[in-house]
């Protein structure tokens, strides 16, 4: 195993939490200073199709259709976290999540462990692991309750595969009338893990600049984002996505697009729009999600990774902070080299093929 | 049936009717500048922090209310629009006090706080910024 400051760091918070909670003396410290939440999704997804897993991120190498008809493994989740606060400037936190992770395995994961120093009300530094903000949802995407659908379609994540940074960013906003700016400059470090042993502790660097525009019930958020390995394979892409979200209530419209440089693997462009209408505690909701990839890089692979799915699903919030999901999907394979959606692609599988996928989902907050 | 009706009538099954016939008031400390509606919304959905919100119990009456008249949505938005804020170390959700006493008085002690109270609960310790009716 190899030394990874940002788990020792992540340990010893945890560690020093424990120890904290177990002398009395220091209770009233923890009362005051140290919130714990946590939040979780228990999903199970049905796929007809047999010639490929249906996977709910793109990092899992197994699913539902193939391996087994109904699979828990695509959504299910559980993250806890620990905020501290140090001093008026200073305050940490720590997120750790189980869920299905390349090896099959849930072995919890550090996903944020971070410093946070205020330099001004509108400045802050922070220092640890953060998650890449690449698109709109990619910070929240493992929080099933914070997204309206079961989860988030899966083709604008697909160059998401590194989806921390070990570094350090800098958050500034910036406030024009009634319009507020989020603007956000990361640099750090990242290991890159996908299926296969040629991808696993491929080591990256990044630098990525977004903006977060927020005018009343109306969001914009750009990326610029810079990734580069210098090991095999060579990746080395650079990414721009813009995401759009219109909420006032009632009803809301979002969509998201990102356009993919790769010198190795070619180019991608990836979208999706989605609405919904809140009806009481009923949500219901339409996506169109697609993928497509308009040339080839050095790898001399065809036709990367291009699916596109139609969903429909309906949110129930049936008691506080739980929800109840159901969603129906059809995804057309219309690539056979890496499709987002899939992992396990049989030899069967052709080109025009369709999966009817069927996901339940209980997203909690506590 | 139209949407609406349908609406109101999935709201009626599932709802447990909320009775809450007094206004609602916006208060900040007596020597603060003004701040808009637009501005003490954007404050409780956590898209800005120029203010300090001090909160309600979750799930209260008042909390409830308070949400809906200035945002036009219910808990489970609430609760999700603060989930996605925590969870991805954007910020933390408003402290939230014991009752309208308890945020007259850190509305009263903090001239960057924002607090709401029943209007019948008011007093000169705090002044008004914005009455929901």
């Amino acid at each position: 195993m190899s030394f990874n400051p940002i788990s020792v760091f992540g340990t010893s918070m945890l560690a020093l939490g424990t120890v904290m909670a177990h002398a009395g003396a220091t209770n009233d410290w923890i009362d005051q200073n140290v919130t714990f939440s946590g939040f979780g999704t228990l999903g199970v997804v049905h796929s007809d199709y047999n010639q490929a897993d249906f996977i709910g991120r793109v990092d899992q190498d197994s699913g539902a259709g193939y391996s087994r008809e109904w699979s828990v493994t695509p959504d299910s989740d559980l993250g806890v976290q620990a905020n501290v606060t140090l001093t008026d400037a200073l305050s940490g936190v720590v997120q750790v999540i189980s869920r299905d992770e390349v090896d099959g395995s849930y072995t919890p994961n550090i996903e944020w462990a971070n410093l946070n120093y205020q330099v001004t009300p509108d400045l802050a530094v922070r220092v640890g692991r953060m998650l890449l903000p690449s698109y709109q949802h990619s910070e929240s995407q493992n929080v099933g309750y914070t997204l309206p659908w079961v989860r988030v379609p899966i083709e604008i994540s697909y160059t998401d595969t590194a989806e921390h940074s070990d570094g350090l960013d800098v958050l500034y906003r910036l406030k024009t009338g009634a319009l507020n700016q989020q603007l956000q400059v990361q640099w750090g470090t990242t290991t890159e893990n996908l299926p296969g042993p040629l991808f696993n502790d491929t080591r990256a660097h990044i630098l990525l600049f977004s903006d977060t525009l927020q005018y009343g019930d109306t969001s914009v958020h750009l990326v610029y984002q810079k990734f580069d390995a210098s090991q095999y394979p060579p990746i080395g892409f650079r990414l721009v996505s813009a995401g759009f979200t219109y909420d006032p209530g009632a009803w809301f419209v979002t969509g998201d697009g990102s356009y993919t440089k790769d010198r190795f693997f070619g180019d991608f462009l990836a979208w999706y729009v989605s609405g919904g209408v809140r009806l009481g505690r009923f949500t219901p909701y339409a996506i169109y999600s697609t993928m497509e990839a308009p040339s080839t890089g050095t790898s001399g692979l065809m036709r990367l990774g291009e699916d596109r799915t139609v969903s429909a699903g309906l949110r129930w919030d049936f008691v506080k902070n739980l929800d109840f999901k159901l969603q129906v999907q059809q995804v057309t394979l219309v690539s056979l080299d890496d499709p987002a959606s899939f992992a396990n692609l049989q030899p069967g599988a052709r080109v025009g093929d369709k999966a009817n996928v069927v996901s339940l989902a209980l997203d909690f907050v506590f | 049936m139209n949407t609406s009706a349908l609406g109101a009538l999935i709201l009626s099954v599932f709802s447990v009717g909320n009775v809450w016939a007094e206004d609602i008031v916006v208060i900040v400390n007596p020597t603060a500048a003004s701040i808009s509606k637009e501005q003490i919304a954007d404050l409780y959905l956590g898209r800005s922090d120029a203010w300090i919100a001090v909160d309600q119990v979750v799930g209260s009456v008042i909390y409830v209310e308070f949400y809906k008249k200035l945002t036009g949505r219910d808990l489970a938005q609430i609760k999700a629009i603060w989930s996605q804020i925590l969870f991805t170390s954007r910020g933390v959700p408003p402290k939230q006090l014991a009752d309208s006493a308890a945020v007259k008085k850190a509305v009263a002690a903090n001239p960057k706080a924002v607090g709401y109270i029943e209007k019948s609960a008011l007093d000169a310790s705090v002044k008004i910024a914005l009455v929901l009716d």
